[in-house]
């Protein structure tokens, strides 16, 4: 039924789906934090229906209903498809490899917050010093530990 | 691009109050490792104490009500408040334990001890799920509109980067008191009542949450920690609550509420001597929630002992 949609259609709805921004970070999208895996669109009884499928960055993270909420809203609204369908998919597991650039950019410009890099080192977000110390694996969300950067004075936290 | 992430500054100085005013009128950015004024020190200190103390004594309270919350989706949701507001207490002991006034255990002992303040809101006691939407949908919503107000301007870097995370998730918190709130507006005739008796217990807390008229001279203003008087935030808040509550159907315990030729909202006169009162730990429900706190302190003393153990590497 798929090939009967067109690709332009698609597009419309990849694009509506990356206006949604992440409910704990205003100006990054949720594509950008690599919550989107697939996107289809099926030819449905009264038109065709988007098929949303979004992977959680962690299981039990309270703002999910108000992610797929957001999701279909902008589906509706934004593109000619009649329905939307947001599934969390069971997998893959999200992993902070899945942020893009844009996304890492944001969230250490704009949230002081910064992911390891692949020699697990730690480069403060505020100043650019490797002197940052986990204090708690614990943050204020499940996604984030806090961390001390000894050179600056700032506390940081680290997607996890 | 406005961001937050530039190598701070360090080891500024100022001649005297006037040259810093005229830095931090200049859109002056202060950092920990700046020769700051004392008097700015003790000032930006005791507001990020007072912040921390709050953030503490909430999430505590959020707590509370975790296995009282009906249904798996709503625990799940106060389960995450909770570490949203112990992280961001967390954060902000961090950045007032750096100013070198007290340290991190000073501020928890003081606040365990009844010696310093917490917002107003955290005084009294929370009676039914009810009374906890009220606070989703209320509390959290004036503490939003303070922190936004705070983040405007904010001229302590440290502060300003925590506030811009603590912000955001209270905007998130706003969304799920709004979600819960018309669970209940539109619910049975019991759910309406239920809200109703509890916004009887909660409008006059969370109108006060902004404090009294700001002193003419308030030095959080002048030194642009605060972007806006408290008087100000406060009437914004009635403009925008009262119409809201107003469209659900509820009733505003305020009998001297009116609404101007302009359609503006002004609250009934607030007398300001309970608060007070309140504000020096004698609120109806300050002694348990502190005696909680402190318990859960003692409690936990085995846990510090053995990670101080580990730090020292014996």
């Amino acid at each position: 039924m798929s090939t009967l949609v067109s690709t332009a259609l698609v597009d419309q709805v990849r694009a509506a789906v990356a206006s949604v921004d992440d409910p704990e970070y205003p100006d990054v999208s949720i594509a950008d934090l690599g919550l989107v895996e697939s996107i289809d669109v099926e030819a449905g009884p009264d038109g065709p229906v988007a098929v949303v499928g979004l992977i959680p960055t962690f299981s039990g993270c309270p703002a999910l209903d108000m992610i797929a909420t957001d999701v279909e809203r902008a589906v509706t609204a934004l593109t000619d498809v009649h329905e939307c369908d947001v599934r969390w998919l069971p997998g893959p597991v999200w992993s902070t490899d899945r942020l893009t650039g844009t996304a890492r950019a944001t969230l250490a410009d704009d949230y002081t917050v910064v992911l390891r890099r692949k020699d697990g080192g730690l480069r403060c977000p505020v100043c650019g010093s490797d002197d940052v110390d986990v204090q708690s694996q614990a943050g204020p969300t499940r996604c984030r530990a806090v961390a001390w950067c000894a050179a600056c004075r700032n506390p940081v936290e680290v997607m996890r | 691009m406005h961001t937050l992430a530039t190598a701070p500054a360090t080891g500024r100085t100022w001649i005297d109050l006037d040259d810093f005013q005229s830095f931090i009128d200049a859109g002056g950015m202060v950092e920990p490792g700046d020769d700051m004024p004392g008097e700015y020190r003790d000032e930006v200190f005791r507001f990020i104490e007072f912040h921390a103390n709050s953030e503490l004594m909430g999430g505590l309270t959020e707590r509370d009500w975790i296995p009282h919350a009906p249904g798996l989706r709503l625990k799940q949701i106060f389960l995450a408040k909770t570490q949203d507001e112990i992280g961001h207490a967390h954060l902000l002991y961090m950045v007032a334990a750096d100013m070198g006034v007290k340290t991190r255990t000073e501020m928890l002992e003081d606040l365990f001890a009844g010696r310093s303040r917490f917002h107003n809101v955290f005084h009294y006691q929370a009676v039914t799920w009810a009374d906890q939407i009220a606070i989703a949908y209320l509390v959290d919503a004036a503490a939003f509109a303070s922190q936004r107000a705070v983040f405007a301007e904010c001229t302590y870097g440290p502060y300003k980067r925590v506030l811009k995370r603590i912000v955001a998730e209270e905007g998130f918190h706003m969304r799920h008191g709004e979600e819960m709130l018309l669970r209940l507006a539109t619910g049975t005739d019991t759910q309406r009542s239920m809200f109703q008796e509890a916004l009887d217990r909660w409008w006059w807390p969370a109108v006060q949450l902004f404090g009294p008229d700001s002193d003419p001279d308030d030095p959080l203003l002048r030194w642009k920690i605060k972007s806006q008087r408290n008087e100000d935030l406060r009437a914004a808040y009635v403009q925008k609550y009262v119409p809201l509550l107003h469209g659900y159907g509820f009733t505003i315990p305020d009998p001297e509420l009116h609404q101007d030729d302009d359609g503006t909202w002004h609250a009934g006169p607030i007398d300001w001597e309970p608060l007070k009162a309140t504000m020096r730990m004698g609120g109806p429900d300050s002694k348990r929630r502190i005696d909680t706190a402190a318990r859960n302190w003692a409690d936990t003393a085995w846990v510090r002992e053995a990670l101080d153990r580990r730090g020292a590497g014996t």
